[in-house]
């Protein structure tokens, strides 16, 4: 097809056969309007024979059965991100965007970093055609190790994963300011002219994606950026939607969370007869994998509150008292946000031991904490605070002070019926049958929940190939899961052997007495 | 990140700088640094070597490059590239302390503590300085120098877990268990993510076990030339053998007894283990075959019947320390990393 430009790894043939690869590189190909090669489903093929062709706006056909086959592909292959974002440029030609953003949400969920999801989500000009000036620079990170105190214009930076939330920078006129007006200098949405060749609507499409990602500041101006204020620092105040109905099995941590923060929260005047504080926060600490980051969104869910969530990554920074100035924004938009509840994922990388640190600006940063904590402590405005941690013996001990983080909770492995709920999840998307959830649970028994994904995958991994080498699909059977969890072997060791010391040789205190029964319980002391 | 040890988040960040910045000589440095963190000695080789490429009169890369080829076992190369180090900066008392080390795992100790002299003239509050004199004067035999040694690292820095350690092992050397063994689970309590100090504990207590073996293997040997000379029939030398036997677990229990409290859990799990019981069995039932086998034969045929006793009394013996020595290597087949499963060693970072 001419002037297209071909998104990765994909590329259309002018007869019509799509050849898509997957991302192990196997080479797959899908009939545009004839029967696909590889068969996924008779239903589905047969569905796709008979359509006619639709027309996109910009005047180019898309045959339909083509992005049947497409969709059908997709379908087969959930986690396919080049499959699915070639099927929403598709779609994009097509007209159909309701269902082009659906699928570029998934990519962005499954890959939050994607470079490409985002320029369409962001640059519909894009999708038929060259780019009428140089692509915007959607790789900010290198903006990040330098610290430059504001964005390029249009400039969205890459995630890189280290936290939760997300960076977005923006312009400083939001995108309204944009709207209509090409020589902006916003490269992202390309020229006017460029579009006006295709006679594709350029101002409806703006006007559509819009809401995909809606702007930061409502009716700001130029310059209305806070001094001193990094805007690449905004804290998401969410809210979670999850409750602990949602976590499976863990039935343990769920009684002490409730008898330990959420009880007291809940009934105010109870609290008050029984003297009970509200002073401190909770800090959750276990082996890596195991759901801390998922039940501190639970716990926020079932307070009804905003849901702030940190790392490391996202308060640390190379210039010194930036750090600080993060850690103080942060309570300063919970407090605003309140009820809130703020969670300081790997707290033990932002409030280290002194002791352990020779950086001095670490150092500060610690400090800061301790002060922001005091002043929440004292100024009780309904902002919550957890914490989580793999390595609670590595966090300075003035943060585990009563009045800080003096609660704690050991978030232990799941146990049969979290594991079982762990598979369903990972498996609800994908073409399974025949799985035997008590016998996996048994299996998996020391499994993290993070095991338990990667042996999800390994299983799928294994009928992918399977299927490849056979010439059509089949479905995830139990065979493939438990010659998985031969494979992936449970990453908790480490762990535990550390644990194991500090159960034997530094629990004067009795703060790991529940660590300590634990691992009498498995025999590992 | 460095600082905190997330060396792989630091290399990721680092490889970008290195990309944006080739040219920059300390970002190489930084990224070898990662490397040597992450135990990628390879890369921190190619990446120390770049900068020393970028800037020759630095010292920094050629002190990395010889830190990662230590560990890589070339210690020639690495004590070449710390005396590099050390003709660039002498005035550093690093570049000594480097040349001390390298000098020490390439065995020449006379080396090590000129250099580790010379840093200790530089540098003499710094409590590393001390601890690597003391590595280098306990690796001369000089118990009490590198006793001194620790204990000055130790005044200047109370959490040094390297100093405590190297306390347990001078405690050793002296053949002073439950005095090794407290350091240790000093070493423990301090940096409890260090997985070598419990492994020391186990260490001791495998020791112990297999010291014991073979003082009943010795005595049990000693005691087979007894029908020989007197004639005596199977009962005494059963219940000869019975004693001995009960003897030996009741110095083992006593033993145990005597340890730290903190240390009595572990040896009892160490003790209770797999390997420890296993050994203890075949060590057992080897000297019991051969004092069945002396018993129960005419006496005209001792003496061929004691060189078969002996013969399976030692194989007893060299089977029962392969057992206990066998988890701790490495390869051993089966070592799932559960929490419900012996662990393999973990290499100190």
């Amino acid at each position: 097809m001419p002037g297209v430009t071909p998104p990765v790894m994909l590329g259309i043939m002018d007869h019509g056969y799509l050849e898509a690869r997957s991302r192990d590189g196997i080479v797959l190909t899908v009939a545009a309007w004839e029967k696909p090669a590889i068969g996924i489903d008779r239903a589905a093929r047969d569905h796709s024979v008979g359509r006619g062709r639709t027309h996109s706006r910009n005047g180019r056909m898309e045959p339909e059965p083509l992005l049947d086959s497409l969709r059908n592909a997709v379908a087969a292959m959930p986690d396919d991100v080049p499959l699915r974002l070639h099927l929403a440029m598709m779609l994009l030609r097509a007209g159909q965007r309701d269902e082009a953003v659906r699928h570029l949400g998934a990519v962005l969920q499954r890959d939050p970093g994607n470079a490409e999801a985002m320029r369409m989500l962001t640059s519909p000009a894009e999708v038929s055609g060259p780019p009428a000036s140089p692509p915007a620079d959607v790789d900010g990170s290198a903006e990040r190790v330098h610290g430059s105190a504001s964005p390029a214009p249009g400039s969205i930076p890459a995630q890189d994963g280290a936290g939760a939330h997300r960076d977005r920078e923006r312009n400083d006129d939001g995108s309204d300011a944009n709207h209509g007006d090409p020589g902006h200098g916003d490269p992202g949405h390309g020229d006017a002219g460029h579009g006006a060749d295709t006679g594709y609507d350029w101002s409806q499409a703006e006007d559509e994606l819009r809401d995909v990602l809606p702007a930061m500041f409502v009716g700001g101006d130029a310059g209305s950026v806070s001094a001193g204020l990094d805007e690449a620092r905004a804290y998401d105040a969410e809210h979670t939607g999850l409750t602990l109905a949602d976590v499976a099995g863990l039935d343990e941590v769920k009684k002490r969370l409730e008898a330990a923060f959420l009880a007291p929260m809940r009934n105010p005047e109870l609290r008050k007869l029984y003297g009970k504080s509200l002073r401190g926060g909770l800090l959750l600490y276990g082996p890596p994998g195991c759901g801390k980051t998922f039940i501190a969104r639970a716990v926020a869910g079932e307070l009804g509150a905003r849901f702030i969530t940190v790392s490391f990554a996202d308060l640390i920074d190379m210039f010194v008292g930036r750090s600080e100035r993060n850690i103080h924004e942060l309570f300063e938009v919970a407090r605003r946000n309140s009820p809130c509840v703020v969670f300081l994922d790997e707290v033990d990388a932002i409030g280290q031991k002194r002791s352990q640190l020779r950086n001095t600006p670490m150092r500060s940063a610690v400090n800061q904490l301790l002060l922001e904590l005091d002043d929440v402590a004292s100024d009780n405005t309904g902002v919550f605070l957890l914490a989580a941690t793999n390595h609670p013996w590595d966090v300075d001990s003035a943060l585990r002070r009563p009045g800080r983080f003096d609660r704690t909770l050991l978030v232990l492995p799941p146990d049969g019926p979290a594991r079982e709920g762990v598979f369903r999840y990972h498996l609800r998307e994908r073409p399974v049958a025949g799985i035997d959830l008590a016998r996996l649970s048994r299996l998996t028994d020391g499994y993290s929940g993070a095991d338990i994904a990667h042996v999800c995958e390994t299983a799928a991994e294994r009928a992918l190939l399977d299927s490849v080498r056979r010439g059509e699909p089949r479905l995830i059977g139990q065979a493939d899961l438990e010659a998985a969890v031969g494979e992936v072997r449970p990453s908790l060791g480490t762990w535990f052997e550390t644990a194991r010391n500090v159960a034997l040789f530094a629990n004067e205190g009795g703060a790991y007495d529940d660590l300590v029964a634990y691992l009498r319980k498995r025999r590992l002391i | 990140m460095l600082d905190l040890g997330r060396y792989e988040e630091a290399s990721t960040l680092l490889a970008r700088l290195v990309s944006a910045e080739p040219g920059s000589g300390r970002a190489w440095c930084l990224f070898a640094r990662a490397h040597l963190g992450a135990d990628r000695f390879t890369e921190a080789v190619e990446a120390a070597n770049r900068a020393a490429a970028i800037e020759p009169a630095e010292e920094w890369p050629h002190r990395l490059a010889s830190n990662a080829l230590m560990h890589l076992g070339h210690h020639g190369e690495a004590l070449r590239a710390a005396a590099e180090s050390r003709r660039l900066a002498p005035s550093y008392w690093q570049t000594h302390v480097c040349v001390a080390q390298a000098a020490l795992a390439a065995g020449q100790p006379a080396i090590a503590a000129a250099a580790a002299a010379e840093a200790r003239k530089l540098a003499p509050n710094e409590p590393d300085v001390h601890f690597l004199s003391g590595k280098v004067a306990l690796a001369r035999g000089d118990l009490d120098g590198a006793r001194s040694h620790q204990e000055r690292a130790l005044a200047l820095d109370p959490a040094h877990s390297g100093a405590m350690n190297e306390l347990g092992r001078i405690r050793l050397r002296r053949h002073d268990t439950a005095g090794a063994i407290r350091h240790f689970i000093n070493a423990a309590r301090t940096t409890p993510g260090e997985h070598i100090y419990s492994r020391n504990i186990d260490v001791v207590i495998v020791r112990s076990v297999s010291r014991m073996i073979s003082i009943f293997v010795y005595v049990a040997l000693i005691l087979l030339w007894i029908p020989t000379v007197t004639r005596v029939g199977a009962l005494p030398l059963g219940a000869g053998f019975a004693t001995l036997a009960l003897a030996t677990l009741g110095t083992l229990a006593v033993m145990l007894a005597r340890l730290p409290r903190e240390a009595r859990q572990l040896a009892r799990t160490t003790v209770l283990s797999h390997r420890v019981t296993a050994a203890l069995a075949i060590v057992f039932c080897g000297v019991a075959a051969a004092y069945a086998t002396v018993a129960f034969m005419p006496s005209d045929e001792l003496p061929q019947t004691l060189l078969i006793a002996f013969f399976i009394t030692i194989i007893a013996r060299v089977a029962a320390t392969a057992r206990l020595r066998s988890p701790l290597d490495p390869t051993y087949p089966g070592n799932r990393t559960s929490p419900t499963q012996p662990l393999p060693p973990t290499r100190r970072r």
